[in-house]
């Protein structure tokens, strides 16, 4: 696993693959695929913000903003071409081209938040992201040509099980290759003291663009393969509850563990997906569980030696 | 004649009103020890967020090797052979003991986010690299059987002398010691003294240390620069200070003076 993970990466995407082809002829409720779907999206979202917030400890409530980019541009992409190059033998390529393009578009997004506002720590950050959400938000409720609030129809269903986690399978593998190398090595110094980081040779503004663009790249990505499952996007489906969404599913599994925030983006997507018997009580049940949880295990679900709570404060130097 | 490690020429700086740091000018050569003592708020570490970039000058230019510094990033400065340790202990707490001199090995280290991602041989040849240089360093200070313990689980002494393995791993040319024999016990302080003059005949570098303890100050420096209140008022070996009748004033007042 150490030497060659690359092989571990393409064993997954290989069974992502098998399996999504097999699952219909094998007569699977097409209601689990969809919620697998989900569990995928999810993945990718968590463990993509789980490298800004968690690993380089940058706090952002703006991965929701990020993820529209990649679902707008994604769908306007495959909506503008479908129409003209229809042949399903050309649909993977179309496919991957547009989700290539929606996460190019979001990372240029965080590029040009980021840049600008990663001098700003904790609390600032956070609401400089949270401010960039909401003008996206509100700029894609007002263009008419992405259907303003009424949003994108009819997007075509090119998202399978398949794509869903053989994406989540590549973004898990880059940012745990990240971290786990000398030049990645940096986030984590960032995230637990910049002061001795920067005295250490880290271009900590650097990094921090890095890891944004990166986290925007992977929301963006996610953001396509949302569109082309639901076949229908609005912008009232990126607000702030959804980055909170995944800020939560962060926080449960743990900042800066990155099998722990899968296991949380897992837990969360099923939720409520389990909980549907109870109909009008989901939500309530919901909320109780995630307090439960927080309280029972508040350095994150799958974290058995406590990190410290103790950061270095900011000291005179 | 070769251009001396660093040299302070008339640096001032200010804030607001307050001119923390005023015409300090100051030579350290090429694998010398050298000393900077002062009493409390006399701005020593003012002096070493000046060297190590943190502040810019208001007044003055800094020169490493001859080369002045003046808008230089810490990281850059670093990259130009500076590394400190810091006052108050910084060490990364969430990395293990290895992963913690890791961080420094960095800026040695050839590849960046490709090929982290790639992973190829001269990938896995370059981190074995850095893996095999932290182990040394961390051999030569006896650390290495805490390789991966977290960091925050030292004792308080050996997280000072692992903060000194890591300043080292970024490869420096002058070393910058922010009071390294804080919270250590007399026999600590011995040792201390015995490493410092070992890290310098090995690596072949420049040691500009702040130290409240005198002792340690007079047995190791080689010339000792003294501070009040922004100003510097001596300079010398340790027999020229001891005696000067300027730096008695400073430390115990103007009654104590012969």
């Amino acid at each position: 696993m150490k030497r060659h993970p690359q092989l571990w990466l393409l064993a997954a995407i290989i069974l992502a693959a098998v399996l999504s082809a097999s699952a219909r002829p094998a007569g699977v409720n097409p209601y689990y695929l969809g919620v697998a779907v989900d569990v995928g999206i999810n993945v990718i979202l968590a463990v993509s913000l789980n490298l800004i917030n968690g690993h380089t400890g940058q706090f952002s409530l703006g991965h929701a903003g990020f993820m529209a980019v990649g679902a707008y541009v994604a769908s306007s992409i495959t909506l503008g071409l479908a129409a003209r190059f229809g042949g399903p033998a050309l649909t993977p390529l179309l496919f991957a081209g547009s989700l290539l393009a929606g996460g190019l578009a979001a990372a240029l997004a965080g590029l040009a938040v980021g840049v600008p506002s990663l001098r700003l720590r904790g609390d600032y950050l956070a609401i400089v992201t949270l401010g960039f959400g909401e003008i996206i938000r509100v700029i894609l409720q007002t263009t008419d040509a992405v259907g303003a609030a009424s949003g994108l129809k009819g997007i075509p269903k090119f998202t399978s099980f398949g794509w869903a986690w053989a994406l989540a399978a590549l973004t898990v593998y880059v940012v745990a290759c990240l971290v786990n190398s000398t030049y990645g090595r940096g986030f984590i110094a960032v995230h637990d003291d910049e002061v001795a980081a920067r005295s250490m040779g880290i271009n900590t503004t650097r990094y921090k663009v890095t890891a944004f663009v990166i986290g925007a790249f992977f929301a963006g990505l996610a953001g396509g393969l949302y569109a082309h499952h639901k076949q229908f996007i609005s912008p009232g489906g990126f607000d702030f509850n959804k980055s909170i969404e995944i800020v939560v599913m962060v926080i449960l599994g743990g900042m800066g563990r990155t099998a722990g925030v899968i296991a949380a983006a897992i837990v969360l997507t099923l939720l409520p997906e389990v909980l549907r018997p109870v109909a009008e009580y989901r939500m309530i049940l919901y909320a109780l569980l995630i307090l439960g949880l927080m309280l029972a295990r508040p350095q994150g679900l799958f974290t058995w030696e406590r990190r410290t709570g103790a950061k270095p404060g900011p000291q005179p130097t | 004649m070769k251009p001396p490690r660093l040299q302070l020429d008339s640096v001032t700086i200010r804030f607001g009103g307050l001119t923390a740091v005023s015409e300090v000018s100051l030579i350290v050569g090429d694998r010398e020890l050298a000393g900077l003592i002062g009493p409390n708020g006399a701005g020593k570490t003012t002096l070493f967020n000046l060297v190590t970039a943190v502040y810019q000058p208001t007044e003055g230019t800094i020169r490493l090797g001859g080369e002045p510094t003046d808008r230089l990033e810490p990281h850059q400065l670093t990259a130009r052979g500076v590394a400190r340790t810091f006052q108050n202990i910084r060490l990364f707490p969430s990395l293990s003991v290895l992963d913690n001199v890791r961080v420094a090995a960095r800026l040695h280290c050839p590849h960046g986010l490709r090929q982290s991602l790639w992973r190829g041989a001269a990938f896995r040849a370059a981190e074995a690299a850095v893996e095999k240089e932290s182990l040394e360093l961390l051999n030569i200070f006896d650390l290495a059987r805490y390789r991966d313990e977290p960091a925050k689980s030292l004792p308080y002494g050996n997280q000072r002398r692992l903060e000194i393995v890591r300043a080292l791993a970024t490869r420096p040319r002058l070393l910058l010691l922010d009071e390294p024999a804080a919270g250590m016990n007399p026999t600590e302080k011995v040792a201390l003294t015995q490493l410092i003059r070992e890290i310098r005949d090995r690596f072949q570098l420049a040691v500009l240390l702040v130290e409240h303890d005198m002792q340690l100050v007079m047995d190791l420096c080689e010339r000792i620069h003294v501070l009040d209140h922004g100003v510097k008022i001596a300079e010398g070996s340790p027999t020229e200070i001891r005696s000067n009748p300027q730096v008695i004033e400073a430390y115990l007042g103007p009654d104590h003076a012969l």
